[in-house]
């Protein structure tokens, strides 16, 4: 069984937010409108986070993506009353909206704040959405999932032509529209795919890895020629 | 309570209850779905038409839908016909519009449900979740079958766990492992 993760390079990235509207558009993450937004209400699965240098102040900002961090070891699933969150055999963190009750443990308990609750109904299904995901009702978690259905159209797609499932095939949106290839998708469980040897190398770190999350994230950070 | 206050209760309620009952049964009525054309899925099944002769889509993609106005004139276009049905269909052909079937069967919208690998993977029959669609003579007004969540996960237990055991259970349990699966967001999205 493989083990998705994700690689994402921090030289790389440049903040562009590429990522953010390619997520929007796959997931139909609604746009939650001006007033709810200062709410602090904006869902956005995909997030480019900044982060100021402390000792360059004004001149140098760090951006950092941060999709579900998709842990190993999830906070999450563990305080979830009715099972609607969990970790499912390819080590996605998968969130199965007609089940969840909408009680908000989920999102006390993530870290990383990757998780987002439909407070009204944002929208409804209309043509230009993506079929394949559902749009949430109103008082439901949402997160990201590394576009599981994505996954199951190209083990569908393989099954069909009746061919071994290749996992090249499948990719995350967000991936995809990376036009610096800063975020790298693939197979962890396989040393010799690129998001394994990436993860291996000594720029390698995690997000809040002292918490135990164990997150399929892994980050790559700044080279030498920082600061 | 008088005996008079009595009787207006229970009037009142009987009026209460005659209008929901009366209410349910209109609403129960018009929920059946009219199609524009009456269609005898009987009459053509039995000239050994396969499902997938007309739902083509069933085997390549996720949504069997129904089938283009084109498809049906490629065989009723020519020689004379008494039917109305075949003429109010050469009539959609002549003005280049498609039919507007309506749509009886929906899942819920939460409910990720591939035709496409139920029916050349799985080979299941149509009629296991369709009911006996060949018998209609004319198009149904609702569901043959309600569908429950209980449904889809019981042919999918059956299938994943197979008897016996030693390796060749062992092997079969792992392409089930690939393909039949009990994970819920195999399923819901």
């Amino acid at each position: 069984m493989a083990l998705w993760g994700m690689v994402i390079d921090l030289d790389r990235c440049t903040g562009c937010q590429a990522c953010v509207m390619a997520c929007k558009a796959e997931n139909n993450v609604p746009a939650v409108g001006a007033k709810e937004a200062k709410r602090g209400r904006i869902i956005s699965w995909m997030q480019v986070l900044t982060e100021t240098d402390e000792e360059h102040h004004g001149e140098k900002t760090r951006f950092i993506p941060r999709p579900c961090l998709q842990c190993d070891d999830p906070p999450c699933t563990k305080v979830c009353p009715v099972y609607a969150t969990y970790r499912n055999p390819d080590g996605i963190v998968a969130q199965i909206y007609a089940r969840c009750i909408g009680c908000r443990f989920c999102m006390a308990a993530c870290p990383y704040n990757a998780k987002y609750f439909n407070w009204h109904t944002y929208q409804t299904e209309k043509p230009g959405q993506n079929p394949d995901v559902s749009v949430r009702p109103k008082g439901v978690v949402e997160k990201c999932t590394f576009c599981h259905h994505r996954l199951q159209k190209a083990r569908e797609r393989a099954l069909a032509e009746k061919r071994d499932f290749d996992p090249n095939d499948y990719v995350t949106a967000c991936a995809q529209a990376c036009p610096a290839q800063a975020i790298v998708f693939g197979d962890l469980s396989d040393p010799t795919s690129a998001v394994s040897k990436l993860a291996a190398s000594p720029r390698a770190f995690k997000l809040l890895e002292e918490l135990g999350t164990k997150p399929k994230v892994i980050y790559l950070s700044e080279g030498e020629g920082r600061g | 309570m008088t005996r008079g206050a009595l009787v207006r209760l229970i009037l009142i309620l009987i009026v209460i209850g005659v209008a929901v009952t009366w209410g349910y049964w209109t609403g129960l009525v018009e929920s059946g779905t009219t199609q524009p054309i009456q269609f005898p899925h009987k009459t053509h099944l039995d000239l050994k038409l396969a499902c997938t002769t007309c739902h083509y889509r069933a085997e390549k993609e996720a949504v069997a839908g129904r089938p283009p106005t084109a498809l049906c004139l490629g065989c009723h276009m020519g020689g004379d016909t008494q039917s109305q049905e075949i003429k109010k269909l050469r009539a959609f052909g002549e003005t280049g519009r498609e039919i507007p079937w309506r749509r009886v069967w929906r899942l819920p919208s939460h409910v990720y449900f591939p035709h496409r690998v139920h029916v050349t993977i799985a080979e299941i029959k149509c009629q296991t979740c369709h009911g006996p669609m060949e018998s209609l003579t004319r198009p149904p007004e609702a569901p043959l079958k309600i569908l429950a969540m209980d449904d889809c996960i019981a042919c999918h237990e059956k299938l994943k766990s197979p008897e016996g055991g030693g390796k060749a259970a062992a092997e079969a349990t792992k392409m089930a492992a690939r393909r039949i699966s009990l994970d819920c967001i195999t399923c819901h999205r």
